[in-house]
Formats: structure tokens, sequence, C-alpha cells
């Protein structure tokens, strides 16, 4: 274990925005810290990175205490969400921060630096290029190299792709990915999307008002969502309610199917699990609302009871007339069940 | 929007008419004049005379030197101990006074609309010998007797610290208002030390800022004389003192105006390169 | 990283500098309440006698209605000297619009007594005596830049395109200015009036030199304490910093109840 986190907390006034979360974390592991805004995750990697001081709890980097030492004594570095470039320096001032900070000779910096430049991807004629001429995609790769020239133990990323177009990070998603693999480091990311902690993480945990509600593997998160939180912050799934009758009996309340062994109080079903013609659980639903997704197409559809399920379909669906009525249904064994 | 601004670049010069006008009578006027009359022959009053440098080695041969080196240094030391006293001053009103950020900054503020006259007259009866505010309460309070810095070039150039403190305070703080707070935190982050983090980031970052209250303690101080008179007693001459005593009891106007140029052209020397430099839309419109 | 001890270290600084800042301001009442020839603190007689003395003098009407008179001139003329340049300075991109930034602050740093001087040493040339009113243009060269700057701050803040929305709905160009623009330079007009005001009124550096025979209140003090020192000094220095106190808040009581009247018609 290359981190441990044991009940850290952290509190800004009445608010607990880091509430007793115990984590550990191996070495060379990629971990995503998925939550809303709001739900502490920043705050989180500020007191891994020693931004913050805790309130309450540990942290221990291998068997060490680290809860106190502050931020420039710690073998970690992040990539700020802002980036936090010095725009008064050059790329290569920049990537060649911390090694100046630890008096490491000019030449010897400067090496390093071009080996840093040719890792992030980028042309040896940057090095002495300004920050402020780089691009959105440049800006980040030069955070990154930044960050490795300290040749740290853990990297701590607080969103830096968020403001960043879809294309391109969708590259870097992936080229962090092989940067990843490629250097064995552990890296701590954190991220709103759950689709970008999918993509890149060896493990996701997930946050929710300060605390780690799940954690797993990418596989496991989206196989067996732990609560409704979890489920909905995967994008559009249908969400069905469970009513118990009493004697063995139990249906769905939003399209009033019997259901003859209920595995949990909710049921999550993905929208591509939702499929024209017959299967174990039925309904007859009205399309309300379609749109084309490329690929595939999305069709919003009506219940008996008004509620709206969402399914979607490869091609074009050319029957799924707004107002027609068809039969959809789904598998059992499709369903992923949570008690709240 | 550019094809936009550049049809409507005709009034901005009409707004700026009325201003220019007035600063060319009474700003840039003046000092052509005093540049003439510093041309005249010494001890004449027209300015009709044969133009002649004979001021201007005068200035420099005749015992001028030691005030205007007395200026510069004071401007000097001030600048410098009244931004060692500024820097921790903004960085805690920016950063740690919270609430009474803005408190603070007015109470601070609120001296400069005192006249000076009176802040000064208020510290020289502080600083008194004996029968003084604070020689006359460690003497009836605890019985010791103190001596005073009283006209010497010491309470000349407390008072100037004093005055000008304020002056490079709010740029300063400006400056410091410009260094985002993440910027510390990565070179934190990067094994930067606090010293590391203040003379890579914090420094250069506040440059602008700090710049401009040194070039405004220095340029005020340059012509500072109300602190040498009432504090420094006759310790002290100043520049500005000796060029009066030009103007008046020596009735030597020539002479007075040949260092009022050389004032002039020390002013310019240190404000025009920096100026130049200084992003004014940058630093008014944040 | 932050122990409490810091936190009091900090709060112990800015009491310090406040005290810095303050003790004369302190020791000038302290000694206004004597009425010694020479000063004893502390005083045998605490006593406002100094105090019924100067607002019995006639020298003390007359300083301050001088310095009044330069002072109320002063903001007339810098704020509409301020809000043409400031629109000048930061409403309009122009061809010269860099240069005008830059000269127009040169005035701030210059030093203002070799500017009272060569403005003395000017008079004199053109043939015009110095007095009261020519200490305002005095205190113009200084205080307009800063007014204008304080101005231009407003206007940085100013989204131009709501003047073309304005103009858009059928706004003529001078109802634009008193609907659009005029409104949203308004609290930066008022706090550069207001620095106007007090800086022209505690001028002393420039008053020195251009108010010839008619002495403001700053200079007064001056030139008695520097020759001699009298009771009568500290309690004229209070009495001076207590009216421009109270010229500043009944003018700005006196806007705002305007500006009250003004959005109940509307």
């Amino acid at each position: 274990m290359i981190l441990s986190l044991a009940s850290l907390s952290k509190t800004f006034g009445t608010t607990k925005a880091v509430d007793d979360v115990s984590l550990t974390i191996p070495e060379g592991e990629f971990l995503t810290i998925v939550g809303p805004s709001g739900s502490g995750k920043s705050t989180l990697v500020r007191l891994l990175a020693g931004l913050e001081t805790p309130s309450g709890g540990d942290l221990f980097l291998r068997e060490a205490r680290i809860t106190d030492t502050p931020a420039n004594k710690r073998p970690t570095a992040m990539v700020f969400q802002s980036l936090a470039l010095f725009d008064h320096r050059s790329v290569g001032q920049n990537i060649e921060f911390a090694m100046k900070m630890k008096g490491v000779p000019a030449l010897a910096r400067r090496a390093r630096a071009m080996e840093l430049l040719q890792l992030v991807r980028l042309p040896a004629e940057y090095y002495s290029r300004s920050v402020t001429q780089c691009s959105g995609g440049e800006r980040q790769r030069v955070a990154l190299a930044r960050a490795f020239a300290s040749d740290p133990e853990i990297l701590f990323f607080d969103e830096p792709l968020s403001a960043i177009d879809y294309r391109l990070r969708k590259t870097l998603e992936v080229e962090l990915k092989e940067l990843h693999q490629r250097t064995g480091r552990t890296f701590v990311y954190i991220t709103h999307s759950l689709e970008e902690a999918m993509v890149m993480s060896d493990r996701i945990a997930i946050m929710q008002d300060g605390r780690i509600i799940q954690t797993g593997t990418p596989a496991q998160i989206y196989g067996a969502p732990a609560n409704r939180f979890v489920a909905s912050f995967m994008g559009e799934v249908n969400i069905l309610t469970v009513e118990n009758k009493g004697d063995g009996q139990a249906a769905f309340v939003e399209i009033g199917q019997p259901i003859a062994k209920p595995g949990g109080a909710y049921a999550m079903v993905r929208p591509e699990a939702l499929a024209q013609g017959a299967g174990d659980i039925s309904a007859q639903l009205t399309v309300t609302q379609r749109l084309m997704l490329g690929s595939r197409t999305q069709v919003h559809l009506s219940s008996e009871t008004g509620a709206i399920l969402i399914s979607e379909i490869p091609g074009t669906a050319p029957d799924l007339l707004i107002g027609s009525t068809h039969s959809f249904s789904f598998a059992t064994q499709d369903i992923a069940w949570m008690e709240t | 929007m550019d094809g936009d601004m550049n049809t409507r670049s005709t009034p901005g010069r009409w707004f700026a008419a009325p201003v220019a006008v007035f600063m060319m009578l009474c700003f840039a006027a003046p000092i052509l004049i005093v540049t003439w009359y510093s041309l005249m022959p010494s001890r004449t009053f027209g300015l009709t005379g044969d133009l002649t440098l004979e001021n201007y080695r005068s200035a420099f041969t005749d015992g001028y030197g030691r005030p205007l080196m007395w200026s510069l240094m004071g401007a000097a030391t001030t600048t410098v101990v009244t931004a060692i006293l500024a820097w921790p001053t903004a960085v805690i009103l920016h950063r740690y006074a919270g609430k009474w950020a803005s408190v603070t900054s007015a109470l601070i503020a609120l001296p400069i609309f005192i006249s000076e006259s009176v802040r000064l007259f208020g510290m020289s009866v502080f600083l008194m010998p004996r029968g003084g505010i604070l020689a006359g309460t460690l003497n009836a309070v605890f019985g010791i007797q103190i001596g005073s810095i009283m006209n010497t070039w010491a309470a000349a150039q407390f008072g100037m610290i004093y005055i000008h403190l304020p002056f490079m305070l709010f740029p300063l703080l400006l400056g410091i208002s410009l260094i985002p707070a993440d910027r510390i935190e990565a070179a934190r982050d990067l094994g930067a030390n606090r010293w590391q983090s203040f003379r890579e980031i914090e420094l250069p970052l506040a440059a602008p800022g700090l710049m401009i209250g040194a070039l405004l303690t220095f340029v005020l101080c340059l012509g500072a004389n109300a602190e040498a008179a009432i504090l420094g007693g006759r310790a002290v001459t100043v520049i500005t003192a000796a060029i009066e005593q030009r103007f008046n009891y020596a009735q030597d106007w020539p002479m007075g105006a040949a260092l009022t140029v050389i004032v002039i052209a020390v002013t310019a020397l240190i404000v025009l390169p920096v100026l130049s430099r200084l992003d004014l839309n940058k630093l008014t419109g944040r | 990283m932050q122990g409490r001890h810091t936190g009091a270290l900090r709060a112990l600084w800015i009491v310090a500098i406040l005290a810095f800042l303050y003790i004369p301001i302190i020791s000038v009442l302290l000694a206004s309440m004597a009425n010694t020839r020479y000063m004893r603190f502390p005083h045998k007689v605490w006593t406002l006698d100094a105090y019924r003395e100067a607002i019995a003098s006639f020298t003390t009407w007359q300083i301050h209605s001088i310095s009044f008179w330069i002072a109320f001139f002063v903001v007339i003329f810098a704020v509409i000297l301020g809000t043409l340049g400031a629109v000048a300075f930061a409403r309009f991109d122009w061809r010269g619009r860099s240069l005008f930034q830059r000269l127009l602050v040169l005035p701030i740093f210059f030093p203002q007594p070799v500017l009272g001087l060569a403005l003395l040493l000017s008079l004199n040339a053109v043939g015009l005596s110095p007095s009261w009113k020519t200490a305002i243009l005095a205190h113009l060269v200084w205080i307009v830049p800063i007014v204008t700057l304080i101005i231009s701050i407003r206007f940085f803040g100013y989204d131009p395109t709501q003047e073309e929305a304005a103009r858009d709905l059928g706004a003529n160009n001078w109802q634009v200015i008193r609907e659009v623009t005029l409104p949203a330079l308004w609290p930066g007009i008022f706090s550069g009036g207001l620095f106007a005001f007090l800086l022209s009124w505690s001028n002393l550096p420039l008053s020195i030199y251009t108010s010839g025979p008619d002495t403001p209140l700053p200079v007064w003090l001056f030139t008695r304490t520097a020759t001699n020192y009298s009771p009568l000094v500290p309690s004229v220095a209070v009495i001076g910093t207590l009216i421009s106190a109270c010229l500043v808040i009944s003018f700005a009581l006196i806007v705002l109840a305007i500006r009250g009247l003004q959005r109940r018609r509307a």
C-alpha cells in the first residue's frame, strides 16, 4: 500500500467537506475518485497533496505518517484544475521548477526537461516558448511534465480535463492511461465524469456528501452500482421501484408488472437492455420522443402509470414513431439490484 | 468587432482633448518654461537673456550635490523600508484578514486624507524632547528620561517612511491580489519552501503592483520637504528646500530652475522606463 | 501548518502598523487639550480653551474658507475633466490612446513640490500673481489624473454593448449618455469627486508654492509648526480635519438623498 487514509476528515466551519474517509491505495494503481460538485472530492485530493490540513484522521505514505507533512515535503505532485502554470516563466522553466527547488544543476535540469517534453509528446523547441503561447492541450502537457519532473511517488489530478473540448479530452484520456502504464506511477484522479473514470481507471471510488459510498473496478461499478445515486451517476438509466404487496407478491411500480423474485428494493435497467419484443418482464409503452444518437436511436417511452423509460436501439428504428405504442421487455439477468 | 472599433476611433480623441489641453497648459508648459529659465544667465528675471549652461555647471560644483544626494538617499531608503513593511501587511490583508480586510484597509487609507502638515505636526509633538507625548508619558509613568531624535536626519527619514507607507501599501495590495492562490499552492506542491515560493512566484507575479508602489513612493519622496522642515530641523537640507532658497531668498531664478530641471530629469529617468513597460489597462481593468 | 501563534502574530503586526499610522493623529488630539505656551506632556490642566480661542479667531475662518473654495472648484473641474478623460482613457479604442494613458498618469508620478515650484516660476514668467485661484490649477494637475483613473476603473467593468442596445431600442446620442453611460459611471464619478475634495483639502506641497498670499489650512499649519509652537496649532488641525469629515459626510448624504428622490420619481 503506497497511501493509506485512516478516517480522514475535513470540516470548514460547520460543513463536513470530507467525512471519515478510509481508503488504501496500492502501488501503481490508477484510482479515480468520482463525485458531483460539492461532494468533497477536491478537498480530499487537497488533503492528500498536503494543501489542506485534516481536521481528523491520519494519512500514511507506505508506513510513514505524513498527516502533518507540508505539501513541499511530500513526494507527491498535483496537476491542478486550472493547471496553475507559471505564466511568467517559459515551458522549460515550468517543467524544471521542482528540480530547481531541490538545487539540481542547470544542465541536468535541462536534460531531464527534454526527456519530459518527449514523454508528454511536446516538440523540443517548446522548451524556450512562453506558456502563454501554448494551446489548451499543450498547456495540459506542460502541467503534466511539470508534475512528473519532481519524480513523484504519487500524482494527483484535480479535474484537469474538465475545461477541454470533447475530442481533445478523449485523446488526452487515452494518453494519460498510456502514461500511467508506461511509468508505473500511482495516479489519483479526480473527476465528476464517471465516463472518464471508466475509460482510465484500475479502480473507482464514488463520493457523495464527503463520504466514499462505493469502490470497485469499473466493471464492478458498472455491473453492480451500490445504490440509486451511483446508478444515476452513470448517465441515463432506468431505475424501477419494487413494491412488496405481501404474501410473496411484488411488482414494478413504474410499469405495473409483477416480479417473482426481486433482488432488492430498486432495479436498474440500462437503456440498451430495454428492447422491443417479448422477454422476461414486458410492458406496453408509448413513444413520446425519439433522438438520433448516430449508430443508435434513443426513444423515450411512457408507461400506463405515466413513468418515462428510456430505450436505446441500434439503427434508426423506423417503426418507433412518436405516439405509437409497442411491446418492450427486458431480461431478469440484465437487472442490477439495489437496496437504497 | 475590430471593424466596429475602428469606426469609433474618432470620438476618443475628442473626449481626450479637454484633459490634454489642460495638461499642456498646466503641466507641459511649466516644465518647458522652467527648462528655458534654467538656460538664462544667473540672477536674471526675464526670459530673453543669452542661453547659457552656467547654472548647470554651478549645480554640480557649488555644493548642491549634498541636498540632491540627501533626497535621493532618503527616497531610496523610504522605498525599501516601506516595501518591507507593506509586503507582510498586504499579504495579511489579502489572504488572512477575511471580514476585517475592508475595515483595516479603510483605517490605513484614512490618514492619507488628513493633511501631512497635521500628521507631521502630530509626529513632532509625539517625538518632542522632554515635554513630548512619548518622552512626557515615559517620564510621568515610569520615571524614564529619554533623548529624542527630533531635529536629526533620522527624524526626517522616519517621517518620510510614516507619510509614504500608504502609497506603497495600496499599489502593493493590488499587486498581491494579482497572484492566483493556486500558483503558490502549485509551487509548494512542487517542493518550494516559503522563501523559494516568495522569490520565484509571489514576487514576480506581484511585481507590477510593487513597481507602481515603489515608483510612487520614490518620486513623492524625491520632492518631499515637509518632513525635513518639521522633523529634521536644520539638520538636513533637501533638494526642494535648496530650490526654494534659490527662488525666494537668493532671488536667483535661473539657478533654482536648473536644480528643478535636474530633479525632473532624475524623475523622468526613473519613471518613464518603468511606466512604458506597465500595462495600465490590465492593472486598472483587472 | 497555521498555528494559533501565527494568527496572533499577524493580528499583532496589523495593530502595530495601525498604531504607527495613528499615533501622530492621536498626539495632535492630546496636544490640543492644553493651554500652555510650551508643550509639557502630560498636561497639568486639561482644557478646551485652545478650541474656544481658535473658533473665536478670524484667521481660523479665513484659512478654512480659502481651503473650502479651492477644494470646491477643484472637485467641479476635476469631475468634468476626469469624466471626459475616462471616456477617452477606457471607453474608446483610438489611435493615440496608449500614449494618452501613459502621459496622463505622469503628473501622479511627479514630485509635487517640484511641480509647485515650476508652476510658481511659470506664473511669474507670464505675469500672473499666485493666489487661491492659481492653487486650483496646481491641484488639478495632480488630481485630474487620479480622478480619471478612478472613473476609468468603473469603465473597464462596463459593457459597451449596452449603449448599442439602447441605440437599437431608439435612444439618441444624448439619451444614451443620460440613460446608460452616466448611471453606470455614477459610482466612479462620486468617489472621484470625494477623492478630489479630500486630496485638495489636505494638500500641502502644491498649495505652499502656488497660493501666494492666500493661505489655505495645510499651509498655515505648516508655517506655524515650522516656526513656533502654540496650542492653537493642534486645535486648528483638529477643527480642520473634523470640518473636512463633516463636509464629506454631508456631501455623501445629499448625493444619496438626490439619488433616492430620482429613483422614487423613476
